[in-house]
């Protein structure tokens, strides 16, 4: 740090009150020098230890927000058979043609960000269903909870696997198959100005692959499903 | 002017920003250290940074908390004080503003947030959720202090190498 002492001299001829001119403009190039130094040294020390992060690290190359630039649901058409076709899964608006009675009725009130959104009484004949089918093995229902881990254990909805927003990349593979399996992937967090959820559905699908036709967002969330008294379950375990 | 030229050649307000600036920057960088992707989250929440191309608003994550902690470091240590304190300043120009932004975009969003003065957020500065009026006149406050340690002539209390 030869510039620091340099600046060190220079206040003291300051205080002299000689040679201001040049203390100043000496001292300019120093302190120019030291902010580049500080600059330098907090990137690499950033980079170094983001790199080095078992968990929590910052992916820099990954959109953690994608749900407005890129609308997650393909244009859907029916072909002659009545089933769904994919014709197009970018460069999409947000227009969500989708032949799944659940949404029928909300079509009109949703954003237009070609993300599926559901009201409570929605998600609510959805996790009825998972509960009847729990005991037969099936799992046509899947929520999906896009909130952080402590918050996660705090309280979710029984069943509900956990699937961070941010470190999703890591956890996706083990929860695929779950995923591949459902109809319905209900996502949600918070509820409220929480918009992990939306972010979430959009990576799963426009990221990792999976049928956006099959994606929703729950946006109340979990405070909406609290306040109506619904179940909650503790700890690590879905139920 | 001349009182403030004595005032600063007693080297008491530059140790006062030395402390109190370095501290700050210190713990807050830690803090967002501490956990980036909330850190993220929360410049996102500005949205006064573009969102494309994706590494520009996740670099300034990875890479703004641990220059506030080098900045600490230099102001409580003295070695590269005044750069050190211009980079703080500049930090500090950019993020009162913001905060007032965030501020004002969020009155009248609830009943309890009916003026700037009673609005409770949470900037991403490292402090939580506090009220923004405070929260601007402690940036305010830390500018004054930020650039009193980059433009001190004091040869006192400069720490660094040549002391």
């Amino acid at each position: 740090m030869n510039a620091e002492n340099h600046e060190g001299q220079n206040a003291s001829l300051a205080n002299d009150g000689s040679s201001k001119g040049l203390s100043t403009s000496c001292c300019c190039g120093s302190v120019l020098k030291s902010a580049l130094v500080i600059v330098a040294l907090s990137s690499f020390l950033a980079l170094t230890t983001n790199a080095l992060r078992s968990s929590g690290s910052i992916d820099l190359s990954r959109n953690y927000f994608r749900t407005l630039q890129a609308p997650v649901n393909p244009v859907q058409e029916q072909d002659s058979n009545g089933s769904n076709s994919e014709i197009n899964s970018a460069g999409n608006t947000g227009e969500n043609i989708s032949d799944q009675d659940t949404t029928s009725g909300q079509e009109e009130a949703q954003p237009d960000d070609g993300i599926q959104r559901l009201t409570f009484e929605d998600v609510h004949d959805h996790f009825m269903t998972a509960e009847e089918m729990v005991g037969m093995g099936e799992s046509i229902v899947a929520f999906v909870d896009a909130r952080v881990r402590d918050q996660y254990e705090e309280g979710h909805i029984p069943g509900a696997l956990w699937l961070y927003h941010y470190e999703s990349g890591d956890l996706i593979d083990a929860l695929r198959p779950q995923l591949e399996m459902a109809f319905f992937i209900i996502v949600y967090c918070n509820g409220g100005d929480c918009e992990d959820s939306l972010y979430l559905a959009a990576d799963l699908g426009s990221l990792y692959g999976l049928p956006p036709e099959n994606i929703y967002v729950y946006e109340g969330g979990l405070n909406e499903w609290k306040e109506r008294e619904m179940p909650v379950v503790t700890g690590s375990e879905a139920r | 002017m001349d009182a403030l030229k004595r005032l600063d050649a007693t080297g008491i307000p530059l140790l006062l920003a030395r402390i109190v600036v370095g501290f700050v920057f210190l713990s807050y960088g830690i803090e967002k250290v501490s956990d980036p992707l909330t850190f993220l989250k929360s410049i996102k929440n500005y949205d006064l940074l573009p969102l494309e191309p994706t590494w520009f608003i996740n670099s300034i994550a990875v890479i703004l908390p641990f220059t506030e902690i080098v900045c600490g470091l230099a102001l409580l240590s003295g070695i590269g004080l005044r750069a050190g304190g211009a980079i703080t300043s500049l930090m500090l120009m950019a993020f009162t503003p913001a905060v007032y932004l965030l501020g004002s975009s969020l009155v009248g969003t609830t009943a309890e947030f009916d003026s700037l003065c009673n609005v409770v957020a949470d900037c991403g500065c490292g402090s939580g959720a506090i009220p923004i009026c405070n929260k601007l006149m402690e940036n305010c406050g830390m500018l004054i202090l930020s650039l009193w340690a980059t433009f001190s002539m004091s040869g006192k209390f400069r720490g660094g190498l040549s002391t």
